[in-house]
């Protein structure tokens, strides 16, 4: 049938190799320090093996977290550079919450997914470096752990809230967006709606030119 | 259950040490093996072995020397930053008798109580990456006796009982010498208090905190962001719920070649 040829590659393996790398140790970090937090939550440590394994699985789910960040942090910084256009689909409400006639087309990414990527990388730098710090903070300078702990649970805060808006809006919220993330394959129509920019691009690709970028 | 204070006089204090060895025979604490340091300072610091120590420090005012002799020790907080950091229940809590007290069978060796007591007062130990403290000998008060140190103590520096009846002999020791009590903030109550002579300074003696207060940095990571991480992903969560069944999904455009389904 014509599904198959409407169907386009929006992401490569790698990038759902990281994307997943990054999501699972993000939220599993998430669930096991809501566990440290919330002493009523004690059936979380209970589901790892009590507190003191789950501490190092946050530690280790933590490393993962870190080393994907970095990596996604150089594989997506380009696709996440805004752009003037972005301001006027910003001012204009995007259209994820409700219809928006007149849209500035959007090349990869539209600017809320990059303001996304931007507060991952920044919330994300701040959890990484005062967990490092927490992981032994008898070697630094009182203040500075104690700033580490504040700032760990700060950025959480930020993070954690923008994490559910991005499953809502890759999910429930846009139908047919999640198999960007599982197949790397979306449908023409989704294209035309979410990345007209990118995918005009990619009709008008002339073979043999350079590799393909999709 | 009655609420007990540990006084120390250090005016009475002559530095024998009587109560770090008490302290050591009644937790079953080994020995360190330490040197000399250059002065009567030994060991140099307390350790997860040494949960009591006597603080030296030679002080001169107006020409005159005063050598200040500290029993320093948990001050066992009335409202302890090292429990609020916890993230293990039942390795470190408060006692109704005013004791913080550390449990190893739970600590999971984070060391966020290190960092969060504003004196310095818990420690590593690195053999097992568990914390280590004076726990107002929590086991002997609540069998009627008072802590090691305190019995130990041949000067009567150290006395232990009731909160009222101790804030009371502090009163009147800290007229009688003109000294002073410390900590003497009545928003910052601890289980340890001091009766200082009258001729130092709280910044005299090393190694205690002029303004003991809760960190503000505890304050705002335990009362605000925790808090704050159920509102900000229930809030978004119940919001994007809201969003869903009020104006539902945003669906792709539709347009001619839009196949299958």
């Amino acid at each position: 049938m014509s599904a198959h040829e409407n169907l386009i590659k929006v992401t490569d393996a790698e990038e759902r190799i990281v994307h997943w790398l990054l999501a699972g140790s993000c939220l599993f970090c998430l669930i096991t320090g809501l566990g440290f937090m919330f002493h009523s939550w004690s059936f979380i440590a209970t589901l790892f093996g009590g507190y003191y394994a789950m501490k190092w699985m946050h530690i280790f789910s933590g490393i993962v977290f870190m080393a994907s960040l970095v990596y996604s942090y150089f594989m997506w910084k380009k696709d996440c550079e805004f752009e003037p256009s972005d301001l006027q689909w910003v001012l204009k409400g995007g259209g994820y919450l409700w219809e928006v006639k007149d849209l500035p087309p959007v090349y990869k990414y539209n600017a809320g997914q990059k303001a996304f990527f931007w507060i991952l990388v920044a919330c994300g730098a701040v959890i990484v470096i005062s967990g490092l710090i927490m992981w032994n903070p008898v070697f630094y300078p009182v203040i500075a752990a104690r700033f580490a702990y504040m700032l760990h649970a700060g950025a959480v805060v930020v993070l954690g809230s923008f994490i559910v808006v991005h499953i809502y809006l890759g999910t429930a919220g846009n139908p047919g967006t999640v198999t960007a993330m599982f197949t790397g394959q979306v449908t023409r129509a989704w294209c035309e709606t979410h990345c007209p920019r990118w995918l005009a691009e990619r009709d008008n690709y002339k073979p043999g030119q350079e590799k393909e970028t999709a | 259950m009655a609420e007990y204070i540990k006084l120390v006089d250090v005016t009475k204090c002559t530095g024998c040490r009587g109560c770090q060895v008490a302290c050591k025979q009644w937790n079953e604490l080994p020995a360190e093996k330490t040197g000399f340091t250059g002065s009567l300072q030994n060991p140099k610091d307390l350790s997860y072995n040494t949960w009591c120590l006597i603080r030296f420090d030679e002080v001169e005012k107006k020409d005159k020397l005063n050598w200040l002799m500290r029993h320093d020790a948990c001050m066992h907080c009335e409202t302890p930053a090292c429990v609020k950091a916890c993230p293990s229940p039942g390795a470190l809590f408060k006692t109704p008798e005013g004791a913080v007290v550390h449990d190893t069978n739970y600590c999971i060796g984070c060391k966020s109580c290190i960092v969060a007591c504003p004196f310095d007062i818990p420690r590593n130990n690195p053999a097992i990456e568990k914390m280590a403290k004076c726990s107002l000998c929590y086991d002997r008060i609540t069998d009627g006796k008072k802590p090691a140190c305190v019995t130990a103590c041949p000067t009567g520096c150290l006395s232990f009982g009731s909160k009222d009846a101790m804030l009371m002999a502090a009163e009147k020791r800290a007229e009688q010498i003109k000294g002073f009590i410390y900590p003497n903030n009545p928003k910052y109550e601890t289980h340890l208090m001091y009766i200082m002579p009258g001729t130092v300074e709280i910044t005299d003696f090393s190694h205690t905190n002029p303004n003991p207060k809760m960190p503000a940095t505890i304050l705002w990571w335990k009362n605000l962001f925790k808090p704050l991480t159920l509102i900000g992903i229930g809030g978004v969560a119940g919001a994007a719920f809201l969003h869903y069944i009020i104006k539902g999904p945003h669906r792709v455009h539709e347009k001619k070649e839009e196949g299958g389904e």
